[in-house]
């Protein structure tokens, strides 16, 4: 496969990223090309601009009772919604509330069952593995929530036309707002017991402090979000070190870029 | 201007009627965006509670640029949120949520509207078309398109990025940049 080839290829991925049709991994890998290829990214926002289009032709009439039931309920929430401050509830989202819906209908069953079953243990230790079950996929749904808010949070800073870009041999550091992220493309495969490793100099510090280990992907391509606050480091650097992490590098750098 | 834009500011600042105005304007957007990607009203309709309360609680979340496109985008994951929380076997691969913001500036798909759209659409062949619509609204990704259509993988492709080339000429100004 020769490298035009390769890049149509990558722009048929772009098309399927505007579109929205790409798993995560994949969707990460179209933004790390797109962080490092201005041209590429030009043909995401025009094909971006279509899909963004498409969702017109969604527009349908709501009926009049619908519209107005659906608004009275908004605003009832709206009124009684605090005016300023975090609202922990709202972070739950449409999932959970239909989470706990679906454990309040199963526990409500099983309570019904009680009240006409003598097997009153049985259905309380049901109820109880019930309560253990939805609590258990209440946490996953947070979990997932948190994760699908990370990368939606990743895949927007790494197209972004604000976001900083630092170019480096591999492909090129991005900061946007407080964060700071990896999108290299050309990285050498390593050998067993080796992985990359992100240093973040603090700024006014002589010293690096170590962050975490990544591997690049099959075609040497590895996006990361560095747990760090951009406006507190001067500089990043990438070393190759053993499984696990150093305290300190052990080997010359891959590249060291400063960011401010 | 898009006037969500303008609308957003008042809201910003706790404006109750405002905020009245923007559900008067944008709802029927948000709830035909659930009803096509959850295919059932009453989701479609708790959907739309769902970002609407999410633009009242937390109005800085947008952050500028075209309202619809946001709002849409917005829509859009909650319903792949939805979609993702109700599958039967969640190793299912579901496609990633759009970004919210980056593409567009301020005036973009000022002119259009949803008769526009669908017009625009209408002239794309029908293989690019069903591919393009499936894949934004059906809520999954390019290989469960080729696997529902029965079209090779590398077709899919080129098709959903042809169609959407030729969907930018045909609505031209309108999605300006």
């Amino acid at each position: 496969m020769n490298d035009r080839t390769s890049r149509d290829d990558m722009m048929e991925m772009v098309a399927l990223y505007a579109l929205g049709v790409l798993p995560r991994e994949e969707a990460a890998l179209v933004a790390a090309f797109l962080a490092n290829d201005e041209s590429a990214r030009a043909e995401y926002f025009d094909l971006r601009a279509s899909a963004d289009a498409l969702a017109y032709s969604a527009e349908e009439p709501v009926d009049s009772a619908r519209s107005a039931r659906m608004k009275e309920r908004l605003l009832a929430r709206v009124r009684n919604e605090p005016p300023t401050g975090s609202i922990a509830r709202r972070r739950i989202g449409l999932n959970a509330g239909w989470l706990w819906a679906a454990s309040l209908a199963t526990a409500a069953s099983i309570l019904l069952a009680i009240s006409s079953s003598v097997q009153v243990s049985s259905l309380q230790g049901r109820l109880s593995q019930a309560s253990a079950r939805n609590g258990s996929l209440s946490t996953q749904v947070t979990q997932a929530q948190r994760e699908s808010q990370r990368d939606r949070q990743m895949l927007t800073d790494l197209v972004s036309r604000d976001a900083r870009r630092y170019e480096v041999p591999q492909g090129a550091v991005v900061v946007r707002g407080d964060r700071v992220y990896f999108a290299l493309s050309k990285l050498p495969a390593l050998p067993k017991g080796k992985v990359y490793q992100a240093w973040t100099l603090p700024k006014g510090a002589k010293a690096v402090q170590p962050s975490l280990t990544f591997s690049p992907n099959a075609d040497g391509v590895a996006v990361v979000a560095l747990p760090v606050d951009a406006s507190k480091v001067g500089a990043v650097a990438v070393s190759v070190e053993p499984e696990g992490g150093s305290k300190s590098p052990t080997t010359t750098p891959t590249f060291v870029r400063p960011i401010s | 201007m898009d006037p969500g834009v303008r609308m957003m500011e008042r809201v910003r600042a706790r404006d109750v009627s405002a905020f009245e105005s923007l559900y008067d304007a944008y709802h029927r957007l948000v709830f035909g965006i659930g009803l096509r990607m959850l295919g059932d009203p009453s989701m479609a309709e708790d959907l739309t509670q769902t970002v609407f309360m999410k633009i009242w609680t937390a109005p800085e979340a947008f952050r500028g640029g075209s309202f619809v496109a946001w709002v849409s985008r917005v829509a859009r994951n909650r319903a792949l949120d939805v979609l993702r929380s109700r599958a039967v076997h969640p190793e299912i691969a579901f496609p990633a949520d759009l970004p919210l913001e980056g593409a567009l500036d301020d005036d973009v798909l000022a002119g259009l509207d949803a008769q526009r759209v669908r017009d625009a659409l209408a002239t794309l062949p029908t293989e690019q078309r069903g591919l393009i619509e499936l894949g934004f609204f059906g809520g999954v990704t390019h290989q469960e398109l080729a696997r529902r259509t029965q079209t090779p993988l590398g077709t899919v492709k080129t098709r959903i990025r042809s169609g959407l080339r030729r969907l930018r000429e045909t609505l031209g100004e309108g999605v300006s940049r």
